[in-house]
């Protein structure tokens, strides 16, 4: 289907203030009255404070105010507290004092005299899954990862013993699920690969911190925020702050990389709220960087077993996986349960068995991370896959096409289906652009101390969601606003998906406004920006809105004129007679037509399965002009999987360990290509941060002292211009799903586990040795290419 | 379990800081004789604390200095501890220089100062007063004519978040003016200093080889 | 915990090093010198340094410059990273120390950073840098060297009590060309070789040079003995840029045909100091520069080592380096 503006490129409206730095992200705004604030954190990894006197920091000229504990509404574990006397991880907050300036609000910090008892405290799920090992928080140690309650699990010292070193132990699971007959099928397999594996807690550290703006005026609460999503904010804000979705005005227009970590209200959003409230001042909260380390959100970590079990053509006939899952003192993901949902999906194993326990620590916020699961297990399957492929002598993409899923594929236990699929198209188109015959042929040769390796892989996420709202309003200026509940993550996805509206009402791109960012604008309820959704769910809200304008402009049209309503149609900015194009309303004329008719023409009626933050948006919105307002009910069956595969060769250096990308290929499998431009960044963009799950972020801690020794850009290592390849090529199916009206769907996840598996299965292939781990540093490749042994164990974590 | 460094080798307003500041600051000047200006300049601030007699409040001790700031000569008042990123966006409303780490770690805060890059967050107002400073936002012409830098990034998209775009704009900024015509490997290494977590980094060197080409 | 907010301090400006130097010996303990700032201000930020005293050198313009002198160049020590890596004397004469400058951190911090300072900075030991009270900072015990220590960038050699090791690109190419160290104290003036410059634990824990209080590094003279020599500077780090090296190489060679007749070589991030390897270097002078004689060196260049629990890999690691150093 050939769309106007679906599928071509446009310059999104912020992109010319963030390349002049005029964009206001939330440090930025400057608020008459503005005070500061800063936040004392626990310094140890486990502590409850036993005394608390902050006199001292109170007497101090120009100190406003202090928050603790005492202020702010108490939680339950395993939420996650905004302030408290248990700290319950290093760097959680225990109170926050506000000055009229920065330094005296640190000044007066190291004031305040507290005393903390220190408690035992757990950053190795393993240890406290053993017997009578330490439970991070009263409650228990193991979480729903997400959903169910939190509860104490204990496996047997025999578990362990039986395990030895090299394997992970397997207790009693606290999820499980089962396809089919793993046993028989491992009994009757040509080829069982079985390996332990440790994928690292990585920290999302977006460029911006977390920094918070908020005050009152007139019973209304303000808050600047740096989040990802904006309408999803409203209502958890709302609640946390006690006030009515009328009463909440939210702002974040600009918000500086997110990568999951700013999708939902977060802690410090409504310390600073609460402070001023307290104190009745605006107030800014400039998170610092090694701040955001301790609060910022951190990609659940995984130890775990994989067994693979193939026949003599390389079809997985089994996969046996368990996983113990890192989370931090809170409730945390399912990143363990979505990884085994990958595996099902991605590899198709006629037999299947998901074993897992989500264990919380003393360790950092944990929060899912671009690609929750999905990306973990494809670094530690795609390179296990190519040594399946090598010792059964078949192609490595041929193994992957031959297990990779059709779109009537069928899977997990809870017999789960897709709305399209064309991975295997991506393979193909892969392998071809990026030449695979022939780069294969290089894998392996020398030059002086260096080795070629040739890698593929792919990721996979599901990336759309149904059911929101969709607004938009025709105004007297004779524009077509389209309203975004979207974030802004710099995907340029608001923008994107507010086309659709313009494409089904023939609207010009110039003509067209998207309001977005600031809750001011009237906007209606969406999904939060993450999980890669905005594309498909978006462009359907829009959709709807969009038809939904085009039934009242129709009927308005037949109103004025006469006829039935089918007798017009819309385009440039216009309805007008099908027969007769003399009988036309221009945009202009039709929304002061609304205005004066009133009711559900304007906004002031609207139906009532809006979601109530979309409903809260028609008052700021009523009587603008036209307004349309309509929920997404077109039905929707299945995951929407969003697909990347991955193509690199690199010239690693047996030396020392270090390695060029030489070459990286993606090719996605995103539905329809919504905006070529935004598709290339996303998956060149997901490659880079790929690179760093891969190779280089890291998360390392003391086990003596539950000190963090990365809190610092230098020590996590997030990868530089020049530790990826200076070009990479982009490509895409571009085959439409069905179940979208545009035919589009996300990609922004797999981009990036995608990239991280073809690298690790690269390195593999440069190597020989497959580490089954993340990350994969240099002291790894020269402890392997000197035949030492790693200096950990191969479950150990946190190194 | 962690322990506090202790501040007693470093007392920060110790007893004698008056007596000895004041030693130094007529020494200072004294030997200073032949540098005008920057010599010799003594000043000492506050952290609000320290109400002793003799020691100046909380906000009285800036220091009035004059900076060149995108062509522009602005007199400010600056802290001793105050950084350039600081004075940019706190009292001269420059916000396009932004904060991603405040450690030198990430190049957000990216400025040229006598027209070669530094990390505003790590230099003393005090140390550039005598310099020249460009923000992002006066790296365009004198008629608010956008840089080709710019124009070239907003045709290849190249920001994502764009917290990063302000310092990767004065980077590549900076490589033109001394280097009209970048190799592409040319281009990265003048980047190498910036951080980008979305990972625009083909995007950004794309836009800067094609601002050379029509800059 | 508190970050990125300094305490207060009183800024001095001097403009001559005398002025630096009696400012610097009044404060004594309480004073802190500031060349290119770009690890004083992580220090205050991180309020775990807290001078009262802060004497800010780049003013000083006598410091700043490159010149070539009757025996070699002499470097002024506030000259930037970038003017070092730059300087056509340095690239076309002693071009070690501009390879190595040039894989200093970042262009912004070598644009600001200088090269006294990148020579004499502090030690990285991540223990050390979260303001425990560790040897280093003048407590009693390690963090680093225990059973559990996390210490994968840690030393190999010369522990004595401490195990940080030297974090400088630059220190390893001064140490391999010869180079000394003019200091400015209370006193006047005293020069030092390089090798001298560098102390370890067992001299002095809590200090990585021989500067004492008071005192100023004013220059860098390098002999024009090895100017022209073969050089040869590696750094392999986990990011190629903005990184502090696992290990990093220097060598100056001076060849008489295809035979090693002199050679310095260093090995940074081993040891608290840049640890010269004169034993290598009696092993293969006189030799071919060739595989079998980078073999015999590399296998003498660990020798002594004790790994620490995450750190063997800098063993394999540092031999590899001293092959390619002698191949070249």
């Amino acid at each position: 289907m050939a769309f106007n503006l679906i599928g071509k490129d446009f310059t999104p409206h912020d992109v010319r203030p963030k390349v002049l730095g005029t964009g206001k992200y939330t440090e930025d705004f400057r608020k008459e009255g503005m005070c500061y604030m800063k936040m004392l954190l626990c310094p140890m990894p486990s502590a409850n404070v036993t005394s608390f006197d902050a006199s001292e920091a109170l007497a101090m000229p120009g100190v406003l105010g202090i928050l603790t504990a005492d202020d702010v509404p108490a939680v339950e574990e395993p939420s996650y507290p905004m302030l408290t006397n248990k700290p319950r991880q290093l760097g959680m907050p225990i109170a926050a004092i506000a000055a009229e300036t920065e330094s005296i609000a640190a000044d007066a910090l190291e004031k305040i005299k507290v005393a903390y008892e220190p408690q035992p405290f757990v950053l190795d799920p393993l240890e406290s899954l053993y017997p009578g090992g330490t439970n991070a928080l009263e409650s228990g140690n193991v979480t729903g990862g997400g959903e169910g309650p939190i509860h104490t699990v204990k496996w047997t010292a025999r578990d362990f013993a039986e395990a030895g070193d090299e394997k992970l132990p397997m207790g009693a699971a606290p999820v499980e699920w089962n396809v089919g007959d793993v046993e028989t099928a491992f009994a009757e397999a040509a080829l069982i690969i079985d390996e332990p594996f440790v994928t690292a807690s990585s920290t999302h550290q977006a460029m911006e911190p977390r920094s918070v703006l908020s005050y009152w005026e007139n019973g209304k609460c303000y808050i600047h925020g740096s989040s990802q999503s904006q309408s999803w904010m409203m209502p958890g804000l709302a609640r946390m702050m006690d006030v009515s979705l009328d009463n909440l005005v939210y702002i974040a227009e600009y918000c500086g990389g997110g990568f999951g970590a700013k999708a939902s209200p977060y802690a410090v959003q409504g310390m600073t709220a609460f402070m001023a409230k307290k104190i009745n001042r605006p107030v800014m909260l400039r998170v610092t960087r090694a701040e955001e380390y301790h609060l910022g959100g951190t990609r659940p970590g995984f130890q775990g077993q994989i067994k693979m079990g193939f026949d003599q053509t390389g079809k997985m006939t089994a996969a046996d996986l368990y996983i113990v899952q890192s989370g931090g003192p809170n409730r945390g993901s399912g990143d363990y349960s979505a990884a085994a949902g990958a595996v099902a999906l991605v590899y198709t194993p006629t037999n299947m068995r998901f074993r897992g326990a989500a264990v919380v620590t003393n360790k950092p916020w944990h929060v899912s991370q671009r690609g929750p699961g999905q990306n973990q297990i494809a670094c530690i399957i795609e390179p296990l896959l190519d040594r399946a492929a090598k010792e059964l002598g078949i192609d490595r993409i041929a193994i992957r096409d031959l297990n990779a899923p059709d779109a009537d594929v069928i899977f997990t236990d809870r017999e789960s289906t897709v709305t399209s699929m064309y991975l295997k198209d991506a393979f193909q188109m892969g392998s071809e652009l990026f030449n695979w015959e022939e780069k294969k042929k290089l894998s392996g040769q020398r030059n002086g101390t260096k080795v070629i390796g040739v890698g593929v892989g792919s990721a996979y996420h599901s990336a759309g969601s149904n059911g929101f709202d969709g607004l938009i309003s025709i105004r007297p200026d004779g524009k077509l606003y389209v309203h975004s509940g979207v974030g802004n993550l710099g995907t340029y996805s608001y923008a994107g998906t507010s086309r659709a509206a313009a494409e089904v009402l023939g609207c010009s791109w110039e003509n067209t406004v998207v309001l977005n960012g600031d809750s001011r604008h009237g906007l209606p309820w969406t999904l939060a920006q993450f999980g890669s959704n905005s594309t498909f769910t978006n462009t359907r809200t829009n959709y709807a809105a969009g038809n939904k304008a085009k039934e009242m402009l129709q009927n308005l049209a037949a109103q004025e004129f006469g006829g039935a309503a089918e007798d017009y149609d819309v385009a440039d900015e216009k309805v007008f007679a099908k027969a007769d194009s003399a009988k036309a309303m221009t945009f202009a004329e039709a929304a002061q037509k609304a205005i004066e008719l009133g009711g559900e023409w304007d906004g002031h009626e609207y139906p009532d399965n809006l979601n109530d933050v979309t409903k809260a948006a028609m008052s700021t919105v009523q009587g603008v002009g036209l307004v349309a307002a309509a929920k997404d009910e077109m039905p929707k069956e299945g995951s929407v999987p969003g697909m990347a595969t991955g193509y690199c060769m690199i010239e690693l250096d047996t030396e020392t360990g270090k390695f060029e990308i030489l070459e990286y290929h993606s090719v996605a499998d995103c539905g329809t290509v919504m905006h070529p431009k935004g598709l290339e960044q996303q998956l060149r963009g997901g490659a880079v941060m790929g690179i760093g799950e891969a190779v280089l972020d890291r998360m390392v801690y003391d086990p003596q002292n539950g000190l963090c020794a990365t809190v610092g850009l230098y020590q996590t290592k997030p990868p530089t211009i020049l530790d990826v390849p200076s070009l990479m090529e982009m490509s895409a199916v571009n085959k439409p799903d069905p179940q979208n009206p545009f035919g589009v769907k996300g990609v922004g996840e797999p981009a990036m586990g995608c990239a991280a598996s073809a690298l690790l299965s690269a390195i593999s292939d440069a190597t020989g040795t497959y580490f089954n781990r993340t990350p994969v540093d240099p002291d790894m490749i020269i402890n392997a290419l000197a035949g030492q042994p790693q200096s950990f164990k191969p479950l150990q974590v946190n190194v | 379990m962690q322990k506090k460094f202790s501040s007693d080798r470093y007392d920060p307003l110790g007893s004698d800081r008056d007596a000895l500041s004041r030693r130094h600051f007529i020494k200072g000047v004294i030997a200073a004789g032949t540098v005008a200006g920057a010599a010799g300049l003594m000043t000492s601030c506050s952290d609000g604390s320290d109400n002793s007699e003799g020691a100046p409040a909380a906000g009285s001790v800036e220091r009035l200095v004059s900076i060149n700031v995108n062509g522009n000569v602005r007199r400010v008042d600056v802290m001793p501890n105050e950084t350039l990123a600081q004075t940019l966006r706190n009292k001269l409303s420059l916000t396009g220089t932004k904060l991603g780490c405040d450690r030198g770690s990430c190049g957000a805060c990216t400025v040229m100062i006598d027209g070669v890059t530094q990390n505003s967050c790590s230099v003393l107002t005090h140390t550039v007063r005598d310099a020249s400073v460009v923000t992002v936002e006066g790296v365009g012409g004198a008629n608010g004519e956008i840089h080709p830098v710019q124009q070239a990034m907003i045709e290849e998209l190249a920001p994502q978040c764009g917290y990063c775009t302000p310092g990767q704009v004065v980077s590549g900024v900076a490589l033109l003016q001394r280097n009209p015509n970048p190799t592409r490997e040319e281009v990265r290494q003048a980047l190498a200093g910036n951080l980008c977590r979305c990972g625009a980094y083909n995007n950004y060197v794309n836009a800067i080889v094609k601002a050379a080409g029509s800059a | 915990m508190t970050k990125d907010m300094m305490p207060s301090f009183n800024l001095f400006q001097p403009a001559d090093v005398e002025s630096a130097v009696s400012l610097l010996s009044d404060a004594g303990e309480n004073g802190w010198a500031m060349a290119g700032g770009q690890d004083s201000l992580d220090w205050f930020k991180d309020r775990i340094k807290r001078p009262t005293t802060v004497v800010d050198l780049s003013g000083i313009t006598s410091l700043v410059g490159i010149s070539e002198t009757t025996d070699g160049v002499e470097i002024g020590a506030l000259t930037t990273l970038t003017d070092v890596e730059n300087n056509p004397i340095i690239k076309e004469k002693y071009g070690l120390l501009s390879m190595a400058a040039s894989r200093v951190a970042s262009p912004q911090i070598r644009n600001k950073g200088t090269l006294g300072g990148n020579i004499s900075q502090d030690a990285r030991c991540w223990y050390y840098r979260s303001g425990l009270d560790c040897y280093r900072a003048g407590g009693n015990t390690c963090y680093a060297d225990t059973p559990e220590g996390m210490n994968r960038e840690h030393c190999l050699f010369g522990a004595s009590r401490c195990v940080a090791v030297t974090p400088s690109d630059t220190a390893v190419a001064i140490v391999s060309l010869e180079a000394s160290m003019v200091i400015q104290g209370p006193n006047g003036e005293r020069v030092v070789a390089a090798e001298d410059y560098f102390i370890g634990p067992a001299i002095d824990i809590t200090h990585m040079t021989a500067l004492k209080p008071g005192e100023v590094l004013t220059a860098i003279r390098i002999p024009a003995k090895w100017a022209g020599a073969k050089f040869y500077f590696e750094k392999v780090a986990d990011r190629n840029t903005w990184d502090f090296p696992l290990v990093n190489i220097a060598s100056a060679i001076q060849m008489s045909g295809d035979t090693i007749e002199d050679i310095r070589l260093t090995c940074g991030a081993v040891e608290c100091v840049p640890k010269r390897l004169n034993v290598v270097e009696d092993i293969v002078r006189g030799s071919a520069a060739n595989e079998e004689t980078a073999e015999l060196g590399a296998g003498a260049a660990s020798r002594g080592a004790s790994p620490l629990n995450y750190n063997h890999f800098k063993i394999p690691l540092m031999e590899n380096l001293v092959k390619r150093a002698i191949r070249g």
